[in-house]
């Protein structure tokens, strides 16, 4: 038994050189001199770190999936794509974190530690194959958000932001043991797959307790990917939060989110009981109230940020989708979805991000007549936008196309007609955008620091995919398709 | 025949190449990009007639030595298909011309962002020819969707006072109704078992569909009948027929002349071409069964446009409203789903072309010296008056433009109307009278228009206006030979898609 626990410990490097990268800046930064030279070896530290267990995960693909650590954490295709995504997201919030002012000099070496350890809860959270990792896993994504959410320390909406997001978090925390522990009352077991086992020879007056635990349940993980009716945290927490710590929101807790929440619902609801009924009912109107709350908010929004905040929450909605279909094809979607996702986002928040440190907010005016000062960036962000909307030959059009196809394929006809909806309502709002860029005159002639060489192709080099995944998905979607669920 | 497979693909990349070229020059060598641009639609244009001169008229269907099929994602079954056939020729024949001569307007009507307007131009052409060639669903839609993108921009960016306005209701309409469509293909796409042909527009065809049932919103539907409404509003949105004509006098109002020239010689027609390649093939079962309805539209379209056209005193706008009174004559002719309706509809989309976009450019031109639209100016003024006698020239043009518009008799508008009258009297008589007055209605704005903007005595305004230059007169003079060529003789035209038309209306019989 002993022997066994460590048997296959090879297949948790990435999260070992994670934890070792973790600790190991901790103690870099409170040895060394707080100065700029020593901020750089730790940013360059920090990155040959994600780099590294970038790799690991890579050599973790295609391998056999197993459980390890007595059947409490999975290390499977799937789960090792979505670290991988999560990895990407991570590094692209760590280089914006690096030149954003919305930072604080002192407080960015903080910034890059606290990310690799909500990386790590995000890693847990997509491997967890019982309900004790799984609360593990939400609650170290969560205790560390709420501190980087208020990483601004003097500024008011920051705290604000940091407040409101614990006193969210800690009440969807606790509704979710609540409702583990009634699970574990009614089952006796904690074991995803043993909850599953039991499912079938459940009596209706067990079904009847565990249909509100199931929901409880879904309030800690619904929380986390900000899905309605869970959701009014998110774009008070997005826009007061600085913008590197909002683009790390937008990826990693939502995507690890996203990640757990189809490893439960592929492993407890695999067999037709009551219980799916009412979850796959329960998953079509929150998937169709996610989407359509995000996207009807977001057309009202003054600030850029804000507006994405709500986009991003239609987009989890329309990763819920793809998740009630509950077979391969729609976790494909999914998985596809999330790939997409992460560029877009990285590439929205970017430009975002540098056009409001040269002016101190992120209203909509302050991107009028961009294609006249910084038409490179104009263009990449109108792409973006483009594909945001869900308009081929891009990414996004074949993420979203791919889930309206998983849709249809189970007989969601309705839902996938909502889904689209949607992408006609947030057309209107991710026009909004490119319009003010492109459309609207010049205002004055002044340079943006930001948009450096460096920082121009940084994005350009990002906007790559959200192109060639549009036009040359099928490598890309064979991964996805390959990345699947291991259950035991 | 290597050399004729590549000819569609030639043509449907030739202004990508131009694309390329005009982004690699640099900004201020304007002339330069205006040239590239031209040559590049010149060749375009040539390659076109090649593609007429090769075509084999009396083949029905898709004419096999030009058939292009390249697997493209093949673990969807998506291919890189494209295709010719008597239909879509006509239409690709068009684009080729219109662009060409929508370069040459646009040599001096723009003045701002000039190397982005000729990029997006070309890119707009590549899209409209994708959408005439594809004989593949999904790049049909991927075609179809990617041309709101530079339109947006070219609507946006060089139209009028309330351009933003208009182009984002123009995308948000069109986005709308190709989602539809989308949820349509899809359905389609899983309706057949994903099997290699799912997306294949022919393989589809043929009322494979008719005994299907769906389940949706609760209820027990026809497949055909839902998935035809679908599709049927995705196109009709484009035609558009009312009630989804509103975002098109905006458009239209706002768009600089080249493009409206563009949307309704050649973007209306992608609606019908819709109709024609896609909605009544695949269902042709449902197509029947709601040809009474779509007769009505037409009817709609025809006498609710001329009245909205009668009443504007924008003549632009006019002009546009006339479009959505023509676009219902197509309408009827569809929904006739006989051999002379679909061929009279089918002209008229060619015909339609060439008159509007005459129309389009010419009050271009005036727009140009006048920079007003108005017939009557908003206080109750003339806006113009007596443009007969200070452009003679200019004169003589708009008024071949206006009677093949009112379709006069040896005009071109006038074999088209007369064809699809010929194919629905029989079906639906009451209709046919009926929309005999939108004729009527027709002629009075046109002529009404006329007399207050060129008879009369002359306003003191348009005095010093400069008379056509030979610039203008050379692009307009293809357009003055299409007009009348076609009224006397539409045999060229006729002949090319009459086997093609004639295969579709006995499919569309034996429902």
């Amino acid at each position: 038994m002993h022997l066994n626990y460590l048997a296959n410990i090879g297949r948790y490097i990435p999260e070992i050189l994670l934890t070792i990268l973790m600790v190991g800046l901790i103690l870099l930064e409170t040895t060394y001199k707080e100065d700029e030279k020593n901020r750089r070896y730790i940013f360059i530290t920090a990155i040959i770190g994600l780099v590294a267990t970038f790799a690991a995960l890579l050599a973790n693909m295609g391998g056999k999936a197993e459980a390890i650590f007595s059947n409490a954490i999975v290390i499977d295709d799937f789960s090792t794509l979505l670290k991988m995504v999560m990895v990407l997201g991570t590094i692209g919030a760590v280089y914006l974190s690096r030149f954003s002012r919305d930072v604080y000099e002192s407080l960015k070496t903080e910034f890059v530690i606290m990310a690799i350890g909500i990386l790590i809860g995000g890693f847990l959270l997509a491997s967890a194959n019982n309900m004790l990792t799984f609360y593990l896993g939400i609650e170290t994504l969560s205790i560390l958000s709420y501190v980087m959410a208020s990483l601004k320390k003097n500024d008011e909406r920051s705290s604000e932001a940091g407040l409101k997001y614990a006193l969210y978090g800690g009440i969807s925390a606790g509704l979710m043991l609540f409702g583990m522990s009634h699970i574990f009352g009614v089952i006796g077991t904690i074991q995803f797959t043993g909850i599953a086992k039991m499912v079938p020879t459940l009596s209706p007056v067990q079904i009847a307790i565990l249909m509100p635990s199931f929901l409880l349940f879904f309030a800690g993980i619904g929380y986390k990917i900000a899905s309605v009716p869970f959701h009014m945290w998110s774009p008070d927490v997005y826009e007061g939060s600085p913008t590197p710590v909002t683009t790390f929101f937008a990826i990693v807790p939502k995507l690890a989110g996203i990640a757990g929440l189809v490893r439960i619902t592929a492993i407890f609801f695999a067999v037709d009981s009551p219980l799916k009924i009412g979850w796959v009912g329960l998953m079509i109107v929150i998937s169709a109230l996610t989407m359509t709350v995000g996207n009807v908010t977001a057309i009202g929004q003054k600030s850029v940020k804000r507006m994405l905040a709500y986009s991003s929450i239609s987009h989890a909605g329309i990763m819920l989708a793809g998740l009630i279909v509950m077979n391969n094809v729609g976790i494909r979607a999914v998985v596809f979805y999330a790939i997409t996702y992460v560029f877009m986002t990285l590439v929205a928040f970017y430009i975002v991000s540098i056009v409001q440190d040269k002016y101190g907010n992120d209203n909509f005016d302050r991107f009028s007549g961009l294609i006249y000062r910084y038409p490179f960036m104009a263009v990449m962000m109108t792409v973006v936008m483009f594909s945001l909307t869900g308009l081929p030959p891009l990414a996004g059009f074949v993420a979203k196309y791919n889930i309206i196809q998983s849709l249809i394929n189970t007989r969601n006809y309705s839902l996938a007609v909502v889904l689209g909806l949607n992408s006609v309502v947030s057309a209107y709002y991710y026009l909004k955008i490119v319009r003010i860029m492109v459309l609207k005159p010049q205002e004055n002639n002044e340079t943006i620091e930001g948009f450096g060489f460096l920082n121009q192709m940084v994005i350009v080099v990002m906007t790559i995919p959200v192109f060639t995944l549009g036009i040359f998905w099928e490598t890309v979607m064979s991964w996805a398709g390959n990345a699947k669920l291991f259950i035991q | 025949m290597a050399g004729s497979n590549c000819l569609l693909s030639l043509i449907l990349w030739m202004p990508i190449v131009g694309v390329l070229g005009v982004l690699l020059m640099p900004k201020d060598k304007t002339t330069w990009i205006k040239a590239w641009a031209l040559i590049n639609t010149v060749i375009t244009f040539a390659l076109t007639l090649v593609l007429y001169a090769k075509f084999d008229q009396t083949q029905a269907g898709m004419q096999n030595a030009f058939n292009v099929s390249i697997p493209w994602i093949s673990q969807f079954n998506i291919f890189y298909r494209l295709g010719v056939d008597g239909i879509s020729l006509p239409m690709v024949l068009l684009t080729g011309l219109l662009f060409m001569l929508c370069i040459l307007s646009s040599w001096t009507q723009i003045k701002k962002s000039i190397k982005a307007y000729f990029a997006l131009l070309l890119l707009l052409q590549t899209c409209v020819f994708g959408v005439f060639f594809a004989l593949d669903f999904f790049l049909f839609y991927v075609y179809w969707e990617v041309m709101l993108i530079p339109m947006f921009f070219l609507i946006g960016v060089w139209g009028g006072e309330n351009r933003e306005y208009a182009a984002v209701k123009f995308f948000l309409y069109t986005f709308f109704g190709s989602i539809l469509m989308l949820v349509g293909i899809v359905a389609l796409y899983f309706a057949t078992n994903q099997s290699v042909d799912s997306f294949n527009i022919l393989a589809l065809s043929g009322g494979k569909f008719s005994q299907l049932n769906v389940h949706m919103f609760g209820q027990t539907l026809s497949f055909s009948k839902l998935f035809f409404i679908f599709m049927f509003i995705g196109f009709a949105i484009k035609v558009p027929v009312f009630p989804f004509h509103t975002w098109l006098p905006h458009a239209h109002v706002q768009a600089p002349t080249a493009i409206s020239v563009i949307l309704a010689g050649v973007l209306l027609k992608m609606g019908t071409y819709g109709f024609l390649r896609i909605a009544f093939p695949i269902f042709p079962d449902s197509a029947k069964y709601f040809s009474t309805a779509i007769a009505w539209l037409g009817l709609i379209n025809v006498i609710y446009g001329a009245l909205c056209a009668m009443a504007q005193t924008d003549v632009k706008k006019l002009i546009a409203y006339s479009s959505v009174s023509h676009m219902g004559f197509v309408m009827l002719g569809l929904s006739a789903m006989t051999v002379q309706g679909l061929n009279g509809a089918v002209l008229q989309m060619f015909n339609h072309g060439t008159s509007t976009a005459m129309m389009f450019f010419m009050i271009g031109l005036l727009y140009e010296r006048s920079h007003h639209r108005w017939i009557v100016k908003p206080d109750g003024s003339r806006g113009y008056g007596g443009l007969y006698t200070q452009l003679p020239v200019y004169s003589i043009i708009f008024i071949i433009g206006m009677f093949a518009s009112m379709g006069l008799p040896g005009m071109s508008g006038f074999i088209s109307e007369a064809l699809i009258f010929l194919g629905i009297y029989q079906k639906f008589t009451t209709i046919t009278v009926l929309a005999l007055f939108g004729l009527l209605i027709g002629a009075a704005y046109l002529l009404w228009m006329f007399k207050r903007m060129f008879f009369g005595d002359v306003n003191p305004e348009i005095k010093g206006y400069e008379d056509m230059t030979k610039l203008e007169i050379t692009y307009m003079i293809p357009l003055c030979v299409a007009v009348i060529l076609f009224g006397i003789w539409p045999s060229p035209i006729l002949n090319m898609m009459k086997a093609s038309v004639g295969q579709l209306a006995s499919l569309l019989a034996t429902f």
